[in-house]
Protein backbone atom coordinates (compact mmCIF):
# COMPACT_ATOMS: atom_id res chain seq x y z
CA UNK A 1 0.00 0.00 0.00
CA UNK A 2 0.98 3.32 -0.90
CA UNK A 3 2.64 5.19 2.00
CA UNK A 4 1.59 8.55 2.67
CA UNK A 5 4.65 10.61 4.81
CA UNK A 6 3.45 12.09 8.02
CA UNK A 7 4.44 15.82 8.88
CA UNK A 8 6.20 14.78 11.72
CA UNK A 9 8.78 12.03 10.65
CA UNK A 10 11.92 13.23 8.78
CA UNK A 11 12.03 11.40 5.61
CA UNK A 12 15.05 10.39 3.91
CA UNK A 13 16.98 9.15 0.79
CA UNK A 14 16.10 5.37 0.71
CA UNK A 15 16.68 2.72 -2.56
CA UNK A 16 12.79 2.10 -3.59
CA UNK A 17 13.46 0.91 -7.20
CA UNK A 18 15.56 -1.93 -7.51
CA UNK A 19 18.01 -1.99 -10.41
CA UNK A 20 16.20 -4.35 -12.56
CA UNK A 21 13.16 -2.66 -12.54
CA UNK A 22 15.10 0.33 -13.65
CA UNK A 23 16.98 -1.16 -16.30
CA UNK A 24 13.67 -2.21 -17.64
CA UNK A 25 12.34 1.00 -17.50
CA UNK A 26 14.82 2.97 -19.26
CA UNK A 27 15.53 -0.37 -21.77
CA UNK A 28 11.74 -0.10 -22.58
CA UNK A 29 11.76 3.74 -23.54
CA UNK A 30 14.52 3.14 -26.15
CA UNK A 31 12.93 0.00 -27.50
CA UNK A 32 9.47 1.73 -27.79
CA UNK A 33 11.23 4.30 -28.93
CA UNK A 34 12.62 2.31 -31.80
CA UNK A 35 9.22 0.42 -32.59
CA UNK A 36 7.48 3.58 -32.89
CA UNK A 37 9.64 5.72 -34.81
CA UNK A 38 10.38 2.68 -36.92
CA UNK A 39 6.08 1.60 -37.70
CA UNK A 40 5.19 5.27 -37.64
CA UNK A 41 7.83 6.60 -39.63
CA UNK A 42 10.36 4.61 -41.68
CA UNK A 43 10.17 3.20 -45.12
CA UNK A 44 8.73 -0.46 -44.56
CA UNK A 45 12.00 -1.84 -45.41
CA UNK A 46 13.17 -1.01 -41.80
CA UNK A 47 10.38 -4.03 -40.90
CA UNK A 48 12.75 -5.97 -39.33
CA UNK A 49 14.50 -3.11 -37.11
CA UNK A 50 10.63 -2.77 -35.76
CA UNK A 51 10.36 -6.83 -35.29
CA UNK A 52 13.34 -6.57 -33.69
CA UNK A 53 12.52 -3.92 -31.40
CA UNK A 54 9.06 -6.20 -31.19
CA UNK A 55 11.12 -9.25 -29.87
CA UNK A 56 13.18 -7.11 -27.18
CA UNK A 57 10.10 -5.78 -25.88
CA UNK A 58 8.35 -8.91 -25.64
CA UNK A 59 11.37 -9.93 -23.68
CA UNK A 60 11.68 -7.18 -21.70
CA UNK A 61 7.81 -7.20 -20.63
CA UNK A 62 8.18 -11.38 -19.89
CA UNK A 63 10.54 -10.03 -17.44
CA UNK A 64 8.50 -7.40 -16.54
CA UNK A 65 5.26 -9.57 -15.41
CA UNK A 66 7.44 -11.96 -13.58
CA UNK A 67 9.25 -8.89 -11.58
CA UNK A 68 5.79 -8.01 -10.82
CA UNK A 69 5.74 -11.15 -8.33
CA UNK A 70 8.85 -11.37 -7.28
CA UNK A 71 10.54 -8.10 -7.70
CA UNK A 72 11.33 -6.19 -4.40
CA UNK A 73 8.53 -4.87 -2.98
CA UNK A 74 7.77 -1.54 -4.71
CA UNK A 75 8.17 -3.23 -7.97
CA UNK A 76 5.20 -5.99 -7.11
CA UNK A 77 1.80 -5.89 -8.71
CA UNK A 78 0.09 -6.35 -5.19
CA UNK A 79 1.81 -2.72 -3.58
CA UNK A 80 -0.13 -1.23 -6.74
CA UNK A 81 -2.50 1.45 -5.07
CA UNK A 82 -5.14 0.64 -7.67
CA UNK A 83 -8.31 0.82 -5.85
CA UNK A 84 -11.54 3.25 -7.12
CA UNK A 85 -10.82 4.75 -3.50
CA UNK A 86 -7.37 5.76 -3.60
CA UNK A 87 -7.92 6.59 -7.15
CA UNK A 88 -10.55 9.01 -6.21
CA UNK A 89 -9.03 10.46 -3.44
CA UNK A 90 -5.72 10.74 -5.43
CA UNK A 91 -7.83 12.65 -8.09
CA UNK A 92 -9.28 15.06 -5.69
CA UNK A 93 -6.33 16.20 -4.22
CA UNK A 94 -4.89 16.58 -7.96
CA UNK A 95 -7.80 18.75 -8.24
CA UNK A 96 -7.19 21.00 -5.45
CA UNK A 97 -4.02 21.65 -6.79
CA UNK A 98 -2.17 18.76 -4.48
CA UNK A 99 -0.36 16.04 -5.17
CA UNK A 100 0.99 14.19 -2.11
CA UNK A 101 4.35 12.06 -2.12
CA UNK A 102 3.90 8.25 -2.86
CA UNK A 103 6.73 6.52 -1.95
CA UNK A 104 5.96 3.86 -5.10
CA UNK A 105 3.23 4.86 -7.83
CA UNK A 106 0.97 6.98 -6.88
CA UNK A 107 -2.81 5.45 -7.88
CA UNK A 108 -2.67 7.30 -11.55
CA UNK A 109 0.29 6.04 -11.66
CA UNK A 110 -0.42 2.68 -11.07
CA UNK A 111 -3.35 2.33 -13.44
CA UNK A 112 -1.15 4.33 -16.08
CA UNK A 113 1.71 1.22 -15.31
CA UNK A 114 -1.22 -1.27 -16.23
CA UNK A 115 -2.44 0.34 -19.05
CA UNK A 116 0.92 0.65 -20.61
CA UNK A 117 1.57 -2.77 -20.29
CA UNK A 118 -1.27 -4.42 -21.28
CA UNK A 119 -1.01 -2.40 -24.33
CA UNK A 120 2.39 -3.14 -25.09
CA UNK A 121 1.60 -7.19 -24.42
CA UNK A 122 -1.49 -6.92 -26.69
CA UNK A 123 0.57 -5.20 -29.23
CA UNK A 124 3.26 -7.67 -29.06
CA UNK A 125 0.69 -10.04 -29.39
CA UNK A 126 -1.07 -8.83 -32.78
CA UNK A 127 2.69 -7.43 -33.61
CA UNK A 128 3.97 -11.58 -33.77
CA UNK A 129 0.51 -12.40 -35.67
CA UNK A 130 0.94 -9.57 -38.41
CA UNK A 131 4.18 -11.04 -38.80
CA UNK A 132 3.37 -14.35 -38.71
CA UNK A 133 0.01 -14.19 -41.08
CA UNK A 134 0.78 -11.22 -43.40
CA UNK A 135 4.36 -11.31 -43.59
CA UNK A 136 5.18 -15.20 -43.57
CA UNK A 137 7.75 -14.80 -41.21
CA UNK A 138 8.44 -15.53 -37.27
CA UNK A 139 7.48 -18.44 -35.56
CA UNK A 140 3.50 -18.20 -36.50
CA UNK A 141 4.56 -18.16 -40.14
CA UNK A 142 2.89 -21.43 -40.57
CA UNK A 143 0.44 -21.64 -38.07
CA UNK A 144 -1.40 -18.02 -39.14
CA UNK A 145 -3.24 -17.38 -42.52
CA UNK A 146 -2.83 -14.19 -44.70
CA UNK A 147 -6.49 -12.75 -43.72
CA UNK A 148 -5.71 -12.98 -39.71
CA UNK A 149 -2.37 -11.37 -40.39
CA UNK A 150 -4.08 -8.85 -42.22
CA UNK A 151 -7.01 -8.65 -39.78
CA UNK A 152 -4.48 -8.08 -37.05
CA UNK A 153 -2.54 -5.48 -38.36
CA UNK A 154 -6.08 -3.23 -38.09
CA UNK A 155 -5.39 -4.05 -34.20
CA UNK A 156 -1.46 -3.54 -33.92
CA UNK A 157 -2.02 0.04 -35.65
CA UNK A 158 -5.46 0.87 -33.11
CA UNK A 159 -3.09 -0.39 -30.03
CA UNK A 160 -0.38 1.56 -30.95
CA UNK A 161 -2.09 5.09 -31.05
CA UNK A 162 -3.45 3.65 -27.73
CA UNK A 163 0.08 3.29 -26.62
CA UNK A 164 1.44 6.20 -28.00
CA UNK A 165 -1.51 8.21 -26.41
CA UNK A 166 -0.94 6.43 -23.01
CA UNK A 167 2.62 7.13 -23.14
CA UNK A 168 1.86 11.09 -23.90
CA UNK A 169 0.04 11.23 -20.62
CA UNK A 170 2.43 9.27 -19.07
CA UNK A 171 5.20 11.44 -19.57
CA UNK A 172 3.02 14.69 -19.15
CA UNK A 173 2.09 13.44 -15.65
CA UNK A 174 5.57 13.02 -14.81
CA UNK A 175 6.23 16.25 -15.79
CA UNK A 176 3.49 17.74 -13.67
CA UNK A 177 4.50 15.80 -10.89
CA UNK A 178 8.28 16.59 -11.25
CA UNK A 179 7.86 20.43 -11.96
CA UNK A 180 4.23 21.18 -10.60
CA UNK A 181 4.46 19.10 -7.20
CA UNK A 182 8.27 18.94 -7.11
CA UNK A 183 8.17 15.31 -6.78
CA UNK A 184 11.17 14.04 -8.47
CA UNK A 185 9.93 11.02 -10.67
CA UNK A 186 12.84 10.99 -13.25
CA UNK A 187 15.57 11.17 -10.82
CA UNK A 188 14.28 8.48 -8.67
CA UNK A 189 13.63 5.93 -11.88
CA UNK A 190 17.60 6.86 -12.42
CA UNK A 191 19.13 6.58 -8.85
CA UNK A 192 16.17 4.53 -7.70
CA UNK A 193 16.50 6.49 -4.40
CA UNK A 194 13.36 8.38 -3.05
CA UNK A 195 13.16 11.36 0.10
CA UNK A 196 11.21 8.68 2.41
CA UNK A 197 10.06 7.70 5.81
CA UNK A 198 9.13 4.26 4.72
CA UNK A 199 10.22 1.05 6.22
CA UNK A 200 8.76 -1.62 3.38
CA UNK A 201 11.07 -1.35 0.44
CA UNK A 202 14.37 -3.32 1.23
CA UNK A 203 16.19 -3.36 -2.13
CA UNK A 204 19.53 -5.25 -1.87
CA UNK A 205 21.94 -6.99 -4.24
CA UNK A 206 20.22 -9.52 -4.61
CA UNK A 207 17.53 -8.04 -6.36
CA UNK A 208 19.88 -7.08 -9.07
CA UNK A 209 21.19 -10.68 -9.19
CA UNK A 210 17.56 -12.27 -9.45
CA UNK A 211 16.97 -9.78 -11.77
CA UNK A 212 19.74 -10.37 -14.23
CA UNK A 213 19.14 -14.61 -13.37
CA UNK A 214 14.84 -13.94 -14.73
CA UNK A 215 15.83 -11.87 -17.51
CA UNK A 216 18.75 -14.17 -19.06
CA UNK A 217 16.46 -17.40 -18.48
CA UNK A 218 13.72 -15.02 -20.70
CA UNK A 219 16.73 -14.36 -23.07
CA UNK A 220 17.87 -17.86 -23.52
CA UNK A 221 14.26 -19.41 -23.84
CA UNK A 222 13.32 -16.93 -26.57
CA UNK A 223 16.50 -17.09 -28.47
CA UNK A 224 15.88 -21.21 -27.89
CA UNK A 225 12.35 -20.74 -29.48
CA UNK A 226 13.44 -18.14 -32.01
CA UNK A 227 16.18 -21.63 -33.45
CA UNK A 228 13.81 -24.15 -33.18
CA UNK A 229 10.43 -22.60 -34.71
CA UNK A 230 9.90 -23.59 -38.30
CA UNK A 231 11.49 -21.18 -40.92
CA UNK A 232 8.74 -19.75 -43.17
CA UNK A 233 7.68 -21.17 -45.83
CA UNK A 234 9.41 -20.34 -49.08
CA UNK A 235 7.98 -20.24 -52.54
CA UNK A 236 10.34 -20.25 -54.36
CA UNK A 237 10.77 -24.60 -54.13
CA UNK A 238 7.08 -24.16 -56.19
CA UNK A 239 8.37 -22.53 -59.53
CA UNK A 240 7.99 -25.28 -62.78
CA UNK A 241 11.37 -25.23 -64.12
CA UNK A 242 9.83 -24.99 -67.89
CA UNK A 243 8.35 -22.24 -66.67
CA UNK A 244 11.22 -20.46 -64.94
CA UNK A 245 14.00 -21.48 -68.11
CA UNK A 246 10.95 -20.45 -70.96
CA UNK A 247 9.27 -17.26 -69.42
CA UNK A 248 12.94 -16.66 -67.71
CA UNK A 249 14.51 -16.07 -70.96
CA UNK A 250 13.55 -12.30 -71.75
CA UNK A 251 12.86 -11.71 -68.56
CA UNK A 252 12.59 -12.51 -64.40
CA UNK A 253 9.99 -15.24 -64.27
CA UNK A 254 7.63 -13.37 -62.24
CA UNK A 255 6.42 -15.99 -59.08
CA UNK A 256 3.24 -17.21 -60.60
CA UNK A 257 1.29 -16.28 -56.98
CA UNK A 258 1.69 -12.53 -58.95
CA UNK A 259 -1.53 -13.01 -61.44
CA UNK A 260 -4.56 -14.94 -61.39
CA UNK A 261 -5.60 -18.18 -63.36
CA UNK A 262 -7.65 -16.38 -65.68
CA UNK A 263 -4.92 -13.60 -66.50
CA UNK A 264 -2.26 -16.45 -66.88
CA UNK A 265 -4.57 -18.23 -68.88
CA UNK A 266 -5.24 -15.04 -71.09
CA UNK A 267 -1.27 -14.27 -71.81
CA UNK A 268 -0.35 -18.41 -72.43
CA UNK A 269 -3.38 -17.93 -75.13
CA UNK A 270 -1.67 -14.99 -76.79
CA UNK A 271 2.03 -15.79 -76.32
CA UNK A 272 2.59 -14.81 -80.47
CA UNK A 273 1.99 -10.67 -79.32
CA UNK A 274 3.08 -11.18 -76.05
CA UNK A 275 3.20 -7.52 -74.86
CA UNK A 276 4.43 -6.13 -78.32
CA UNK A 277 6.61 -9.45 -78.31
CA UNK A 278 6.56 -12.71 -80.01
CA UNK A 279 7.14 -15.17 -76.94
CA UNK A 280 5.67 -18.19 -79.08
CA UNK A 281 6.67 -21.87 -77.50
CA UNK A 282 5.74 -25.43 -78.88
CA UNK A 283 2.40 -26.06 -78.37
CA UNK A 284 3.58 -29.38 -75.44
CA UNK A 285 5.62 -26.34 -73.64
CA UNK A 286 2.63 -23.61 -73.79
CA UNK A 287 0.70 -27.30 -72.62
CA UNK A 288 2.64 -27.85 -69.78
CA UNK A 289 2.93 -24.77 -68.64
CA UNK A 290 -0.55 -23.30 -69.01
CA UNK A 291 -1.54 -26.18 -67.22
CA UNK A 292 1.00 -25.67 -64.38
CA UNK A 293 -0.28 -21.74 -64.44
CA UNK A 294 -3.82 -22.91 -63.73
CA UNK A 295 -2.72 -25.10 -60.84
CA UNK A 296 -0.44 -22.51 -59.53
CA UNK A 297 -1.34 -18.63 -59.28
CA UNK A 298 -2.31 -16.15 -56.72
CA UNK A 299 -5.14 -18.26 -55.47
CA UNK A 300 -2.44 -20.85 -54.55
CA UNK A 301 -0.20 -18.41 -52.29
CA UNK A 302 -1.06 -17.08 -48.68
CA UNK A 303 1.54 -14.35 -49.26
CA UNK A 304 0.70 -10.76 -48.75
CA UNK A 305 1.82 -9.94 -52.52
CA UNK A 306 -0.47 -12.85 -53.53
CA UNK A 307 -3.50 -11.05 -52.08
CA UNK A 308 -2.98 -7.56 -52.96
CA UNK A 309 -1.33 -7.84 -56.13
CA UNK A 310 -1.66 -11.39 -57.74
CA UNK A 311 -5.47 -11.98 -57.01
CA UNK A 312 -6.46 -8.84 -59.02
CA UNK A 313 -7.18 -8.90 -62.99
CA UNK A 314 -6.10 -6.33 -65.05
CA UNK A 315 -7.31 -6.06 -68.54
CA UNK A 316 -3.65 -5.59 -69.11
CA UNK A 317 -2.62 -8.14 -67.74
CA UNK A 318 -0.24 -6.17 -66.38
CA UNK A 319 0.58 -6.48 -62.23
CA UNK A 320 2.10 -2.72 -62.92
CA UNK A 321 -1.99 -1.74 -63.29
CA UNK A 322 -2.70 -2.88 -59.89
CA UNK A 323 -3.91 -0.56 -57.75
CA UNK A 324 -1.64 -1.66 -54.89
CA UNK A 325 1.34 -2.21 -57.35
CA UNK A 326 0.93 1.59 -58.07
CA UNK A 327 0.26 2.77 -54.66
CA UNK A 328 3.50 1.33 -53.55
CA UNK A 329 5.67 2.75 -56.36
CA UNK A 330 4.11 5.97 -56.33
CA UNK A 331 7.28 7.99 -55.08
CA UNK A 332 9.87 6.17 -57.48
CA UNK A 333 10.23 8.24 -60.11
CA UNK A 334 10.13 6.79 -63.82
CA UNK A 335 13.76 8.19 -64.07
CA UNK A 336 14.03 5.92 -61.12
CA UNK A 337 13.08 2.98 -62.71
CA UNK A 338 15.65 3.64 -66.07
CA UNK A 339 18.38 3.37 -63.39
CA UNK A 340 21.13 1.16 -64.75
CA UNK A 341 20.54 -1.62 -62.12
CA UNK A 342 16.90 -2.00 -62.49
CA UNK A 343 16.78 -0.71 -66.35
CA UNK A 344 12.77 -1.25 -66.06
CA UNK A 345 9.23 -1.72 -64.24
CA UNK A 346 9.97 -5.08 -65.08
CA UNK A 347 12.70 -5.83 -63.40
CA UNK A 348 11.26 -6.74 -59.99
CA UNK A 349 14.60 -8.14 -58.40
CA UNK A 350 16.02 -4.56 -59.17
CA UNK A 351 15.12 -3.52 -55.67
CA UNK A 352 12.92 -6.46 -54.38
CA UNK A 353 16.37 -9.11 -53.61
CA UNK A 354 13.39 -11.95 -52.98
CA UNK A 355 11.59 -11.67 -55.79
CA UNK A 356 12.45 -14.81 -57.10
CA UNK A 357 10.93 -16.56 -53.93
CA UNK A 358 7.13 -14.45 -54.58
CA UNK A 359 7.76 -13.07 -50.66
CA UNK A 360 8.83 -9.87 -51.71
CA UNK A 361 9.30 -9.49 -47.82
CA UNK A 362 10.08 -5.60 -46.47
CA UNK A 363 13.22 -5.69 -45.28
CA UNK A 364 14.47 -7.19 -48.31
CA UNK A 365 13.80 -4.26 -50.43
CA UNK A 366 17.07 -2.37 -51.41
CA UNK A 367 16.68 0.83 -53.40
CA UNK A 368 19.92 1.05 -55.31
CA UNK A 369 22.36 3.72 -54.85
CA UNK A 370 20.68 6.95 -56.09
CA UNK A 371 17.06 5.58 -56.15
CA UNK A 372 15.13 7.73 -53.20
CA UNK A 373 11.52 6.85 -52.75
CA UNK B 1 37.03 -55.91 -65.20
CA UNK B 2 39.53 -56.61 -67.89
CA UNK B 3 37.03 -56.75 -70.37
CA UNK B 4 35.79 -53.74 -68.99
CA UNK B 5 38.46 -51.77 -68.97
CA UNK B 6 38.89 -52.74 -73.15
CA UNK B 7 35.99 -51.78 -73.52
CA UNK B 8 36.21 -48.49 -72.16
CA UNK B 9 39.51 -47.86 -74.13
CA UNK B 10 37.78 -48.95 -77.67
CA UNK B 11 35.02 -46.62 -77.17
CA UNK B 12 37.25 -43.51 -76.34
CA UNK B 13 39.16 -44.21 -79.31
CA UNK B 14 36.16 -44.77 -81.69
CA UNK B 15 34.40 -41.58 -80.31
CA UNK B 16 37.75 -39.87 -80.91
CA UNK B 17 38.64 -40.72 -84.11
CA UNK B 18 34.63 -39.83 -84.85
CA UNK B 19 34.82 -36.22 -87.39
CA UNK B 20 33.85 -33.59 -85.15
CA UNK B 21 30.95 -31.90 -86.26
CA UNK B 22 31.11 -28.23 -85.18
CA UNK B 23 27.61 -27.68 -85.43
CA UNK B 24 24.95 -30.35 -85.88
CA UNK B 25 22.02 -27.95 -87.16
CA UNK B 26 23.48 -27.19 -89.97
CA UNK B 27 23.67 -30.29 -91.67
CA UNK B 28 20.19 -30.48 -91.54
CA UNK B 29 19.65 -26.35 -91.92
CA UNK B 30 21.87 -27.40 -95.39
CA UNK B 31 19.44 -30.60 -96.53
CA UNK B 32 16.32 -28.15 -96.03
CA UNK B 33 18.06 -25.80 -98.32
CA UNK B 34 18.62 -27.88 -101.28
CA UNK B 35 15.18 -28.71 -101.44
CA UNK B 36 14.63 -25.05 -101.07
CA UNK B 37 17.12 -24.46 -103.83
CA UNK B 38 18.33 -26.88 -106.15
CA UNK B 39 21.41 -24.69 -107.15
CA UNK B 40 22.52 -24.12 -103.34
CA UNK B 41 25.58 -24.77 -102.98
CA UNK B 42 26.96 -24.02 -99.83
CA UNK B 43 26.60 -21.16 -96.32
CA UNK B 44 28.24 -18.07 -96.98
CA UNK B 45 29.54 -16.25 -93.43
CA UNK B 46 29.62 -13.03 -95.46
CA UNK B 47 26.05 -13.62 -96.41
CA UNK B 48 24.78 -14.39 -93.13
CA UNK B 49 27.04 -10.94 -91.44
CA UNK B 50 25.23 -8.95 -93.91
CA UNK B 51 21.63 -10.24 -92.81
CA UNK B 52 22.66 -9.62 -89.33
CA UNK B 53 24.09 -6.28 -90.20
CA UNK B 54 21.28 -4.74 -92.38
CA UNK B 55 18.38 -2.76 -91.04
CA UNK B 56 14.81 -4.11 -92.40
CA UNK B 57 12.13 -2.22 -92.31
CA UNK B 58 9.32 -4.98 -92.61
CA UNK B 59 9.65 -5.92 -89.34
CA UNK B 60 8.77 -4.64 -86.08
CA UNK B 61 9.21 -0.59 -85.81
CA UNK B 62 11.12 -1.35 -82.21
CA UNK B 63 13.33 -4.18 -84.05
CA UNK B 64 14.54 -3.14 -87.37
CA UNK B 65 17.76 -5.02 -86.95
CA UNK B 66 19.39 -8.22 -84.97
CA UNK B 67 21.78 -5.98 -83.80
CA UNK B 68 18.83 -4.18 -81.87
CA UNK B 69 19.19 -6.79 -79.00
CA UNK B 70 22.51 -8.76 -80.09
CA UNK B 71 24.85 -5.24 -80.25
CA UNK B 72 26.71 -5.10 -83.54
CA UNK B 73 29.37 -7.23 -82.04
CA UNK B 74 28.72 -10.69 -81.44
CA UNK B 75 30.96 -11.05 -79.29
CA UNK B 76 29.16 -8.71 -76.71
CA UNK B 77 25.93 -9.65 -74.59
CA UNK B 78 22.85 -8.04 -75.57
CA UNK B 79 19.91 -7.47 -73.64
CA UNK B 80 16.07 -8.28 -74.52
CA UNK B 81 13.80 -5.65 -74.56
CA UNK B 82 13.06 -6.33 -71.12
CA UNK B 83 16.44 -5.85 -70.05
CA UNK B 84 17.44 -9.27 -69.36
CA UNK B 85 21.03 -10.08 -71.10
CA UNK B 86 21.43 -12.50 -73.88
CA UNK B 87 24.83 -14.55 -74.26
CA UNK B 88 26.97 -13.17 -77.12
CA UNK B 89 26.08 -14.93 -80.39
CA UNK B 90 29.63 -15.71 -81.19
CA UNK B 91 30.38 -19.07 -81.79
CA UNK B 92 33.75 -19.28 -79.91
CA UNK B 93 31.88 -17.61 -76.96
CA UNK B 94 28.47 -19.65 -76.76
CA UNK B 95 29.39 -22.97 -79.08
CA UNK B 96 26.80 -24.24 -76.92
CA UNK B 97 24.28 -22.24 -78.69
CA UNK B 98 24.48 -24.47 -81.89
CA UNK B 99 23.39 -27.56 -80.32
CA UNK B 100 19.76 -27.84 -79.71
CA UNK B 101 17.69 -27.46 -83.39
CA UNK B 102 14.68 -27.01 -81.13
CA UNK B 103 15.86 -23.89 -79.30
CA UNK B 104 17.06 -23.19 -82.50
CA UNK B 105 14.09 -22.83 -84.33
CA UNK B 106 12.11 -21.27 -81.43
CA UNK B 107 14.46 -18.24 -81.84
CA UNK B 108 14.65 -18.38 -85.36
CA UNK B 109 11.00 -18.20 -85.26
CA UNK B 110 10.12 -15.88 -83.18
CA UNK B 111 12.76 -13.03 -84.03
CA UNK B 112 12.73 -13.64 -87.68
CA UNK B 113 9.07 -12.85 -87.55
CA UNK B 114 9.88 -9.78 -85.43
CA UNK B 115 12.82 -8.36 -87.22
CA UNK B 116 12.01 -9.26 -90.95
CA UNK B 117 8.01 -9.69 -90.74
CA UNK B 118 8.66 -13.49 -92.30
CA UNK B 119 9.92 -16.87 -91.97
CA UNK B 120 13.34 -17.10 -92.62
CA UNK B 121 14.95 -19.60 -95.17
CA UNK B 122 17.05 -22.71 -94.12
CA UNK B 123 19.50 -20.58 -96.45
CA UNK B 124 19.49 -17.59 -94.47
CA UNK B 125 19.53 -19.72 -90.89
CA UNK B 126 22.40 -21.79 -92.20
CA UNK B 127 23.96 -18.27 -93.31
CA UNK B 128 23.71 -16.94 -90.09
CA UNK B 129 24.95 -19.61 -87.64
CA UNK B 130 27.88 -19.88 -90.34
CA UNK B 131 29.10 -16.35 -89.96
CA UNK B 132 28.69 -16.93 -86.20
CA UNK B 133 31.16 -19.74 -86.12
CA UNK B 134 33.54 -17.21 -87.49
CA UNK B 135 32.85 -15.11 -84.72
Amino acid sequence: MPHINSEASIPEEKLIWDLPLRVFHWSMVLTVAIAALTGYFFEEWWLDVHVYAGYSIGCLLAFRLIWGFVGSYYSRFHTYPVKIKDVTLHLKSLMRGKSEPHTGHNPVGAWMIMVLLSSLTLLIITGMVVWGGQENQGPLAQLIGYKVGDFSEDIHEILANILMFAIAIHILGVLVETFVFKHSLIKSMVTGKKATTDTKASVTIWHTLRGAFIFGLILTGVLYWGAIAPSPFMTETHVFPAYKQECGECHPAYHPSLRTASNWQAIMNNLSDHFGEDASLDEQTTQEISTYLQANNAQSFDTEVSHKIGRHDTKSMRMTDTRYWQKKHDEIKDSDFKHSSIGSKVNCNGCHQDADTGRYDDEKIKLPKGVKS
Amino acid sequence: MKSFLMLGIVAISISLSLPVSASPLLDGYAQAAKAELSSFDGFSAERGRVLFNSTHTTGKVATPSCTSCHTADPKKVGHTRAGKEIAPMAFSISASRYNDLKKAEKWFGRNCGSVLGRKCTAIEKGDFITFMKTQ
